[in-house]
């Protein structure tokens, strides 16, 4: 087994049917590392088998981060692979190159899993962000004229009025917040926040009540 | 979802060891005296049609059925050497050339029969017995594939499935014309082509379904 690792031409980590990776010697070695691995992990070595299976991780996430763009969807394809390689782990010959086995089964689950993929897109809807109702107004597109018109309306408020009733009801602070803040006593405050509200119902055109 | 590196966990922690699969051909060879037995087996059962030295001299027919009895082997290869995943998928064409000289020799002989024949040569004397002999071969011989290959379920389903339907399909088309007088009958060169499309439609039908049934599950307990 050891005999191979001086690398002799029929050691490549070329895919039969997938993309071909660059034969420099380096993945040459790690081919035989991983060839010498499995055939341990076949003879029940547990180490070298979770060794194996932790070096071929980052390999794997590599082939898939081609095909997906996800990074769940990676992760759950490299997970697929994984349980492959172990339910087929006994068709390895250690006497073949690791690469190819690993490279055509990797390839093997990507185009499953694009297909599977493919037929639920064609009938199902993912739910998006788009579709789901959140408490914050700034997502409910629907108030932002109301907003604009109440924003218009505020404006044109006297500033004392126009500053009670931002900092209470637009930055919510309280009246001892908005006191220290603006320097108005809690008092004027309270004035002055009544009067906006008046005004900004004459304004507005008195929605609220009949 | 469970986190990668506890999945690598459980799957170290759960391992057995497992006894490496044979070489392909060796696998191959061993189906196929499977097919021998079943077949020799039949003619025991049923005996050897009574003309088939004299039939043998026609260079038709020999060629007919050694056509089919190199597709059944060529094809059986090609599927254990296909299911495997470090193998190249070229393997696929390795049946082509026995299948062309027994579709010819069926085309030929096809031809020949209907002109001296005319539409009459179609009988239903033998079609029973014949219906119970490609049943008898074909069945044990696609169960038996069946569980030798399964561990290509998630591979290649669909070219092994087709590889071992056409494998089946032959050595049944071989087994029909050893037993069966009346070949003169279009009915029997029909029965040859018709079993073999009849396996290969089946088996890419539900060849995949019935080999991820039979597949081993991915899963962290086994």
């Amino acid at each position: 087994m050891t005999g191979r690792s001086g690398g002799p031409p029929q050691l490549r980590l070329v895919g039969s049917e997938g993309d071909a990776a660059p034969a420099v010697p380096e993945l040459t070695r790690r081919d035989t590392d991983w060839a010498i691995l499995m055939a341990h992990a076949q003879d029940g070595d547990r180490s070298a088998y979770q060794r194996l299976l932790r070096e071929i991780t980052p390999y794997l996430r590599s082939l898939a981060a081609r095909r997906h763009r996800d990074p769940s969807d990676v992760e759950d394809a490299v997970q697929d692979i994984l349980l492959t390689v172990h339910a087929i782990r006994h068709t390895f010959d250690p006497t073949r190159p690791f690469g190819p086995w690993l490279v055509t089964i990797a390839n093997r689950r990507f185009i499953d899993r694009l297909r599977r993929q493919g037929r639920r897109r064609n009938r199902e809807t993912p739910l998006m962000p788009e579709h789901e109702t959140f408490a914050e107004p700034q997502s409910n597109l629907e108030e932002t004229p109301d907003r604009h018109e109440l924003e218009k309306a505020i404006d044109k408020l006297p500033p004392m009025q126009r500053k009670a009733i931002r900092l209470l009801r637009l930055n919510e602070m309280s009246l001892k917040e908005a006191s220290t803040a603006s320097g108005m006593s809690i008092a004027s405050l309270k004035i002055n926040m009544h009067r906006a509200v008046k005004s900004l119902r004459k304004i507005l055109g008195d929605r609220s009540e009949p | 979802m469970i986190a990668t590196p506890d999945l690598i966990e459980s799957l170290a922690a759960n391992m057995k060891p497992v006894r490496r699969l044979r070489p392909p051909v060796t696998r191959a060879a061993c189906w196929l005296l499977l097919a021998a037995l079943v077949v020799a087996l039949l003619a025991v059962s049923q005996g050897i049609r009574p003309d088939l030295a004299q039939r043998l001299h026609d260079p038709a027919f020999a060629g007919g059925m050694a056509g089919a009895a190199l597709t059944g082997v060529l094809a059986a290869i090609a599927a254990f050497l296909v299911s495997l995943p470090d193998r190249s998928r070229l393997w696929l064409i390795l049946p082509t050339p026995a299948v062309a000289i027994w579709l010819s020799n069926i085309g030929y002989q096809c031809l020949a029969q209907w002109i001296s024949m005319g539409p009459n040569g179609v009988s239903l004397g033998e079609t029973i017995r014949c219906l119970a002999t490609l049943v008898l071969t074909s069945l044990p011989l696609s169960l038996a594939m069946l569980v030798m290959l399964r561990y290509a379920a998630p591979l290649r389903p669909t070219s092994v499935t087709f590889m071992g339907s056409l494998s089946v399909a032959a050595i049944t088309a071989t087994a029909l014309s050893l037993f069966h007088a009346g070949d003169a009958t279009l009915m029997i060169i029909m029965f040859n082509v018709g079993t073999a499309a009849m396996f290969v439609g089946l088996g890419s039908l539900f060849g995949r379904r019935m080999l991820e049934w039979m597949g081993p599950r991915s899963d962290i307990r086994n």
